[in-house]
């Protein structure tokens, strides 16, 4: 067996498996009210049903997303020369020939993503509160609706491409979400910055 | 849109034929079992003050003194003008809840509302109102009369005329014969189900000019709703070419 390395706390894997399925739900019944899907409608026994439901995973949504700020926003403002350049190779992601700078415990590709998440995630849950429960103020309410749907389509968009970069993308990614751990080996591979400030290179 | 055009209904309003009885607001009432509402008297006759959950339709009372005429004062039944391109309809989240029929009625199913209130808020004409459940409330132009060949309602009361129902083209057509060279609603919000025979200036008859669905609304439901899709199908596509195309991250090749 390798040696494993603890890359998340068992804290960490819970809060982002609360974001990540609410988040998800969220979108599923999101798209269910844009486009009148009433089959989606029907799972929940009506787009009333669905409306609670949607209205309350948001406000679980709302807590995971606030505890992440202690747990990402810090690194994720926080870049240096090596993560300039991982942006002028593209990460590696466009050729495999391409030499990707040492990278500390996140590369800057999620970091962005991160601080994406953390934006459109304030302001899709500050204008969904605007929505359930300022229904008698229209500014509030036309203007909620307007950024709810923007800050919609950044979800749309960019959740798929993390989650394919955190799994097809990059094979042994997902066990980190599962176990925390990853091994040594290939620790010192992905992550050899971090890995050296923890003094295992 | 042209579809329905050639079966299109439509409410002509002539003001100048109207001698503000409010037998309309009875018949309304009554064939929609509406309950009483408890008003103030505010130095009107315009009673009740506004559109309800439990008035569907009003006649508006405007005093509007001129030169000529000084005791001039104008009726006009206010109601849900049946918007060919209704922003209630377009921002409406529940399947079914807001509905057109055959003949051009916005109607509504009152069990599938899920009383968010969106509606009002994209409603050009202020009409949509919330019941005491939190249920979307408005005139639905009598969909259950005149999907049975009957009048709606307030026009079958009306003694004068001022309220007609019947082929929209043909109202407004005749409406013009008659010497009404502009018709309100005939062109607004790809035009209305309740269309209005004015002597003088709609705004004088406290009609809205150039009503319009609000310009966020408007572009939400142009371009967002469909960058919402396209830009999650076109992400996923994305990720399956580079997949296939340059396939996943490789660690060797790195060190």
């Amino acid at each position: 067996m390798a040696e494993m390395v603890q890359k998340e706390s068992g804290g960490a894997i819970l809060n982002h498996w609360i974001l990540a399925i609410s988040c998800i739900l969220l979108i599923i019944t999101g798209f269910a009210f844009l486009f009148h899907l009433e089959s989606v409608g029907s799972v929940f026994g009506g787009f009333e049903t669905m409306k609670t439901v949607h209205n309350w995973t948001g406000v679980v949504f709302s807590v995971s997303l606030v505890l992440t700020l202690f747990q990402y926003l810090g690194d994720s403002l926080k870049y240096d020369a090596d993560d300039a350049q991982w942006f002028k190779v593209a990460g590696g992601y466009l050729s495999h020939k391409v030499k990707v700078p040492p990278m500390g415990k996140h590369n800057p590709g999620q970091k962005l993503y991160y601080l994406g998440i953390a934006l459109f995630g304030i302001l899709i849950a500050l204008s969904g509160f605007g929505i359930w429960l300022m229904k008698d103020n229209s500014t509030i309410m036309l203007l909620s609706h307007f950024v709810h749907n923007l800050a919609f389509i950044f979800f749309c968009i960019m959740v798929p491409v993390h989650i394919y970069l955190s799994t097809l993308a990059n094979p042994g990614t997902l066990q980190i979400m599962l176990t925390g751990k990853v091994p040594l080996d290939l620790a010192r591979k992905r992550y050899p910055k971090w890995v050296k400030a923890m003094g295992k290179m | 849109m042209a579809d329905n055009t050639k079966n299109r209904k439509a409410i002509l309003v002539s003001p100048e034929l109207c001698i503000g009885c409010r037998a309309c607001q009875v018949a309304c009432k009554s064939w929609n079992l509406l309950p009483g509402i408890k008003t103030q008297n505010n130095g009107t006759y315009q009673n009740p003050p506004d559109l309800a959950s439990a008035a569907y339709n009003i006649i508006r009372y405007s005093e509007v003194p001129g030169q000529e005429n000084p005791v001039r004062w104008l009726f006009v039944s206010r109601r849900c003008m049946h918007c060919e391109d209704a922003g209630c309809m377009k921002i409406c989240p529940a399947a079914g809840a807001l509905y057109k029929t055959d003949e051009g009625a916005v109607a509504f199913d009152r069990d599938k509302c899920i009383a968010c209130k969106l509606c009002v808020n994209a409603c050009p004409f202020d009409v949509p109102r919330y019941d005491e459940e939190g249920k979307v409330t408005k005139c639905h132009f009598c969909f259950d009369r005149i999907g049975n060949g009957m009048e709606p309602a307030c026009v079958k009361t009306c003694p004068t005329g001022a309220l007609k129902y019947g082929d929209r083209n043909e109202l407004i057509s005749n409406a013009k014969a008659d010497g009404f060279s502009t018709i309100y609603g005939e062109q607004d919000l790809g035009g209305l189900g309740a269309v209005y025979a004015f002597k003088d200036e709609p705004k004088l008859y406290g009609m809205k000019e150039n009503p319009t669905i609000p310009s966020s609304v408007v572009f939400w439901h142009t371009y967002l709703k469909p960058l919402s899709w396209i830009g999650l199908g076109g992400v996923v596509a994305a990720a399956a070419i580079h997949y296939l195309a340059i396939g996943p991250h490789k660690d060797e090749e790195e060190v």
